[in-house]
């Protein structure tokens, strides 16, 4: 990749993050938020978070080559989901699941 | 005020987030090598640009010999999802300086904000804090970027088990969330709508529209709720 090609891609990738990342968050600071709004943006974290996790560990035809090694990775979920209620640790869910999936892979 | 103890907290609140950065920031920067991208471009690029899936998929398409507005397009549509994270933390910063709230909102990411939130909602976090969360996240993510960029290919980390350490990071998120019905609703249909979307084609698209639909669909629950309690 040419040094133009670099200028182009940053500063047409880095303008519209950044708008996405300020511009909501400018719109509504300093406003009296009606109740409704406040519900919605309460409802943002748990559905940002599931979404999240199912972009990254369903996908149709997952399960077209069998059910392993597709299954590993829901397999490895569903511990680190134990481990998720029973410590509420972020970083134990992070050693948790890294080393689950990477033992799990080995079958 | 930025003290000693704030920064602390920050830093601790940042640990899990900063070693997963570098788990998958060094084969990110490997992959950006690969394309030609010098140490300088991937610094800058991690600077100012500051983004994990964006970064990633650059590369990834520029190897396929996409176009370069395609590349752009694809990429600002997958970070469209960083809108619902911004209007989420307005609330947060009621009271915070356009500085501070700005510096903040500019360096959210999915980790970031998923740590901060939690905290706000828990009642004790501020700005400054979460603003070193994003800034000790970013400066590992571009340590590790740059680093992937001297080491090359001489190490071989296997991309699909470092990425699930963000996974596990996200499941953690998720499972830290009240269960009330809304939330509920909210991360089961949410589940549901990007499925939908990969399977309609809209795999770039998939977070931000899965979130919405999440979003919505309590929505409505709450307020079929209140109508029911109104009627009472």
């Amino acid at each position: 990749m040419s040094w133009d090609e670099f200028w182009i891609i940053l500063v047409s990738c880095g303008a519209t993050m950044l708008i996405c990342r300020v511009a909501p968050l400018f719109l509504l600071k300093g406003r009296q938020l009606p109740e409704r709004v406040i519900l919605a943006l309460n409802l943002i974290p748990p559905a940002a978070f599931a979404a999240l996790v199912a972009n990254d560990i369903l996908s149709p035809g997952m399960f077209a080559q069998g059910i392993w090694p597709a299954g590993a990775i829901i397999v490895a979920s569903l511990i680190v989901v134990i481990v998720a209620i029973k410590s509420r640790s972020l970083l134990w869910c992070a050693v948790a699941g890294v080393v689950s999936y990477a033992i799990l892979l080995l079958f | 005020m930025i003290t000693r103890a704030h920064l602390k907290d920050a830093f601790f609140a940042a640990v899990p987030i900063m070693l997963g950065y570098v788990a998958i920031g060094i084969p990110c920067g490997i992959l950006c090598d690969s394309i030609g991208l010098n140490a300088l471009q991937v610094l800058i690029l991690s600077a100012l640009f500051y983004s994990g899936a964006g970064q990633f998929m650059i590369p990834n398409m520029y190897l396929t010999g996409a176009p370069l507005a395609s590349i752009i397009a694809s990429v600002s549509l997958v970070n469209t999802r960083q809108m619902l994270y911004s209007a989420s933390l307005a609330p947060e910063c009621e009271g915070a300086s356009k500085r501070l709230s700005f510096l903040f909102a500019a360096t959210v990411t999915d980790e970031s904000y998923g740590v901060s939130i939690e905290r706000f909602k828990a009642g004790d976090w501020s700005v400054d804090r979460a603003l070193f969360v994003n800034l000790f996240s970013q400066t590992s993510w571009a340590l590790s970027n740059v680093a992937g960029v001297f080491v090359g290919s001489l190490v071989d980390i296997p991309l699909p088990i470092a990425s699930f350490a963000m996974t596990s990071i996200f499941i953690c998120l998720l499972f830290m969330q009240k269960l009330t019905a809304p939330n509920i609703i909210a991360a089961v249909s949410a589940i549901i709508g990007v499925y939908v979307c990969k399977l309609l084609g809209l795999a770039g698209a998939a977070i931000i529209i899965g979130a919405l639909i999440g979003v919505a669909f309590a929505f409505a629950y709450c307020m079929v709720v209140q109508r029911r309690k109104g009627a009472r």
